[in-house]
C-alpha cells in the first residue's frame, strides 16, 4: 500500500498511521474533484443563470425575501427560502386554496401610492413585469417602480433575438453611472424581438413550453401591499446607514430619483432593490 | 476608486483611509521578511536559540495561534454537522481567521526548522512514532482544508461572482463544504492533541510529563478542550473588534453571546481537568519523577502564581462570566470574558513551551534564560501584520459578516 514511503515497513504503527493520513488526502482530494466536476456539467449545461439567482437569494437580506403571503397579511412572518419559487413551497397552495389572486382584464389600471401599475399582468420581485400578448409570445417591460428608481439609463443592453431567457436568470442590463445592474427576467422562454424603455418595454418572448410558469408572479391584490412593502424597503435603503428609516411619510416619488437625491449609494440601494447581492 | 470590488449596500472608508491604515502593516511585513531572509541565509545564528533552549518565541506563536485559531475548526463544526445555522453570521471571519492563524504558524515553522526546500521529506520519511509528524501530517493537510474554505469566500467578491465559471464553481463548492468541516474537525482533533501530547511526552522534563491515559498523555486531551473552548472566544473577541474599529455592528447581540455560551460551556470542562489533571501530576506524577512540584515554582518570576493565573483568573473566572446569562448579556462582561479567555490559553502555551525549557531539570542545572533577537521578535511581528493586512483587505473586499446588510436596514 504505502512502499513508495521511504523505509517503510509493514508494522501496524506504519498502515495505520499512514493509511489514515493517505486516506485523508483522498477525501480531500475526491471531494474538490467532485465539485470541480459538478461545476464544469453545470456551465455545459448552461445552468449558471439558475445557480447564479440561488446564489444571489441566500445573499439577500431578510427583508428583501420576504414571503408573498406575509406581504398580504396571510401569515404574520415567514421568509421565503425557495427562492421565490412558489412550486416548490409547500404552503402556498394552501394559501391559494383560500385566496387566489387573479389578473384583471386587460386595461386596468391602478394608481397605488402614485405609481401606475396596470392590473392586468404579472410582476416579477425584481420590479419587472410580464403581459401576454397571444400566440405564446409574452411582453416584459420595467415596471414604474423600477424605472422611477433608475431614471433614464446612461445605457440598455438588451439580449440578441434568439437567447433563452431563464426566469430568475438576467433579462437585460441597465447601466447607470458606473453601475451595472442585471434585471431579473420574469419568465423562461426565447426572445423573439427587443423593444426600447420608449416603447415601455424591453422583450417580446416566446415560452418554450405550451404553458409557461407564471405562479411565482405576483398579481391583482397582491401588487399594493408589495409596492408599500417596496416602499419601506426602499426608504430604509436610502437612509444613512445608523439612522434608520428617517424618510418623511406621504407624497409620490418623483419620477428620476436619482437625479433628486446624488448624495445617495444608489448602486447599493438598486442593487438591494433589484434583487442583487 | 475601489468601490466596485465592494460588495454592494455595505458602507468602507475611503480607499485613502484605508491605504493609511494599512500602510504600516505592510512596512512591519517587509522588516519581517527580511528577517525571515536572513534566518533563512544565515542560518539559526541569526536566533538567540541554541541547542539548550531549542524552543522559543517561535514555537510558542505557533503554538499559541493554532490555539486561537480553533475558531474556524469549531464554527465549522457546529454549523455544518451540528447545523447551528446562526453562525452562519460569522462562519466566513472565522475562516479568514483560522487560514490566517495556520498559515503563518506554518511560515513561522518553515523559518523555524530550515530548509524549506526539503519540506517534503517528512511524507517521504516519516517518522511514525513522532508526535510532530502527526502535527505535520495534520497542519498540512488542515492548512489545504482552509484554503478550500476560503476561495468561496473569495469568489463571492461582487467582481469575480460576475465571471459564471466562478461563479458556478463557488455555488459547487459551498454544497460540499459539510465535508471539509468534518474532515478539518477531524484533523484539528489530532494535531491540536499531538501538539499536546508532544510535551506530555518529555520524561526528561518532570514539569511537563504527564501520564498515559489511552494510547496519549493527558496533555493531549487538553489541548484539545482548551483550544476548542477559546476558539469561540477568539471570534467574538476580532468580531467586537472589528466593530469597533470599522464603527459598524456586524452581527446581532445574540450570536456574540452564543459563541460566549459555548465558550463558556467547553472552558468549564476544560478548568476541571485541568485541575484534576495539575492534582494528580502534583500529587503523584511529578514525585514519580523524582521532583516534588513545588521545586518546579521556586524560580524567580516563575511562582505559584502562574497555576493561580492560569487555573482560576484566566480560566475558571472567564468561563463563570460566559456561563451566567445575566453577565453574558452586558457586553462589557461578554467581550471581558472572551478576552481573559484567549490569556489564558495565550499563558498555557507560554507555560507549555517556554516555562517547560527555561526551568532546571538537574541538580546542577540553573534556570535557563531566553531573551529573543530582533529577527525572532520581527517574524513575529510579521505574521501579527499578515494577519492584519490578509483580514483587513478580507473586510473590505469580501463578505465576511453577512449580517451586516441586514442589520443596517
Amino acid at each position: 500500500m504505502f512502499p513508495f514511503i521511504y523505509e517503510f515497513h509493514w508494522t501496524p504503527v506504519h498502515v495505520v498511521f499512514l493509511g489514515i493520513f493517505f486516506s485523508v488526502v483522498i477525501v480531500i482530494l475526491s471531494t474538490l474533484s467532485i465539485a470541480l466536476l459538478r461545476s464544469y456539467k453545470a456551465f455545459r449545461k448552461q445552468q449558471h443563470e439558475t445557480i447564479q439567482w440561488e446564489a444571489e437569494f441566500e445573499d439577500l437580506p431578510v427583508a428583501a425575501r420576504t414571503c408573498r403571503h406575509q406581504i398580504t397579511g396571510e401569515i404574520a412572518q415567514r421568509t421565503c427560502n425557495h427562492e421565490f419559487d412558489c412550486r416548490s413551497c409547500a404552503v402556498h397552495p394552501t394559501f391559494l386554496a383560500q385566496r387566489a389572486p387573479v389578473l384583471a382584464p386587460a386595461g386596468k389600471e391602478e394608481s397605488v401610492f402614485g405609481f401606475t401599475m396596470p392590473l392586468d399582468r404579472y410582476y416579477h420581485r425584481g420590479h419587472t413585469w410580464v403581459k401576454y400578448e397571444g400566440e405564446g409570445v409574452y411582453t416584459v417591460g420595467l415596471d414604474d417602480f423600477g424605472k422611477r428608481m433608475i431614471g433614464t439609463p446612461d445605457a440598455v443592453e438588451l439580449p440578441a433575438v434568439g437567447t433563452t431567457l431563464t426566469a430568475n436568470g438576467t433579462g437585460w442590463m441597465l447601466k447607470k453611472e458606473r453601475a451595472a445592474l442585471r434585471i431579473l427576467s420574469p419568465i423562461e422562454g426565447v426572445v423573439v424581438q427587443t423593444g426600447t424603455a420608449q416603447d415601455g418595454w424591453f422583450l417580446k418572448v416566446r415560452g418554450r413550453e405550451p404553458i409557461v410558469e407564471t405562479r411565482h408572479l405576483l398579481r391583482g391584490e397582491e401588487i399594493k401591499p408589495w409596492i408599500m412593502r417596496e416602499l419601506e424597503r426602499l426608504q430604509a435603503a436610502v437612509s444613512p446607514e445608523g439612522v434608520g428609516v428617517s424618510l418623511a411619510d406621504g407624497g409620490e416619488l418623483v419620477q428620476d430619483m436619482w437625479k433628486q437625491a446624488p448624495q445617495v449609494d444608489w448602486d447599493g440601494v438598486w442593487g438591494e432593490m433589484f434583487l442583487q447581492a | 476608486m475601489d468601490r466596485q470590488f465592494i460588495p454592494r449596500s455595505v458602507q468602507r472608508s475611503s480607499f485613502a483611509r484605508f491605504a493609511a491604515w494599512i500602510l504600516p502593516w505592510i512596512l512591519l511585513l517587509g522588516l519581517g521578511l527580511y528577517a525571515m531572509y536572513l534566518c533563512l541565509a544565515e542560518g539559526l545564528n541569526q536566533t538567540n536559540m541554541d541547542n539548550r533552549f531549542a524552543f522559543g518565541l517561535w514555537i510558542y506563536l505557533d503554538l499559541t495561534v493554532i490555539a486561537l485559531g480553533a475558531g474556524a475548526f469549531f464554527t465549522g463544526f457546529l454549523l455544518y454537522i451540528l447545523r447551528r445555522e446562526e453562525l452562519k453570521a460569522v462562519i466566513n471571519s472565522a475562516v479568514v481567521l483560522g487560514l490566517i492563524c495556520y498559515s503563518g504558524a506554518v511560515a513561522v515553522l518553515m523559518v523555524d526548522v530550515g530548509q524549506p526546500l526539503r519540506a517534503w521529506f517528512t511524507f517521504w520519511h516519516p517518522n511514525t512514532h513522532s508526535m510532530l509528524t502527526e502535527v505535520t501530517f495534520c497542519l498540512t493537510c488542515y492548512l489545504t482544508v482552509l484554503a478550500i474554505e476560503y476561495v468561496p469566500v473569495v469568489l463571492k467578491n461582487r467582481k469575480l461572482r460576475q465571471i459564471p465559471r466562478f461563479l458556478v464553481f463557488e455555488f459547487e463548492l459551498h454544497k460540499v463544504m459539510p465535508v471539509f468541516a468534518g474532515i478539518g474537525t477531524f484533523l484539528s482533533f489530532f494535531h491540536q492533541g499531538s501538539l499536546g501530547g508532544l510535551y506530555g511526552v518529555l520524561v526528561g522534563r518532570p514539569f511537563a510529563f504527564r501520564e498515559v491515559l489511552g494510547i496519549w498523555p493527558s496533555t493531549f486531551y487538553l489541548f484539545i478542550l482548551s483550544a476548542a473552548a477559546v476558539g469561540p472566544s477568539f471570534v467574538l473577541l476580532t468580531t467586537w473588534l472589528v466593530q469597533k474599529l470599522s464603527g459598524k455592528q456586524l452581527v446581532k447581540p445574540e450570536v456574540l453571546r452564543f459563541l460566549g455560551k459555548v465558550s463558556g460551556w467547553m472552558l468549564i470542562v476544560y478548568v476541571l481537568l485541568k485541575t484534576v489533571d495539575t492534582l494528580y501530576w502534583i500529587n503523584h506524577t511529578a514525585p514519580a519523577e523524582g521532583a516534588p512540584a513545588y521545586t518546579f515554582y521556586t524560580s524567580p518570576g516563575f511562582g505559584t502564581w502562574i497555576l493561580f493565573a492560569e487555573i482560576i483568573l484566566l480560566g475558571l473566572l472567564p468561563a463563570i462570566m460566559l456561563l451566567s446569562k445575566r453577565l453574558r448579556e452586558r457586553p462589557a462582561v461578554l467581550v471581558s470574558a472572551a478576552f481573559l479567555a484567549c490569556c489564558g490559553i495565550v499563558m498555557n502555551r507560554f507555560v507549555m513551551t517556554i516555562q517547560t525549557l527555561a526551568l532546571p531539570t538537574l541538580p546542577f542545572d540553573q534556570m535557563m534564560s531566553y531573551v529573543p533577537s530582533w529577527q525572532e521578535i520581527a517574524t513575529f511581528l510579521a505574521i501579527v501584520a499578515y494577519g492584519v493586512v490578509l483580514y483587513s483587505l478580507s473586510f473590505r473586499y469580501m463578505t465576511l459578516f453577512p449580517q451586516e446588510r441586514d442589520i443596517r436596514q
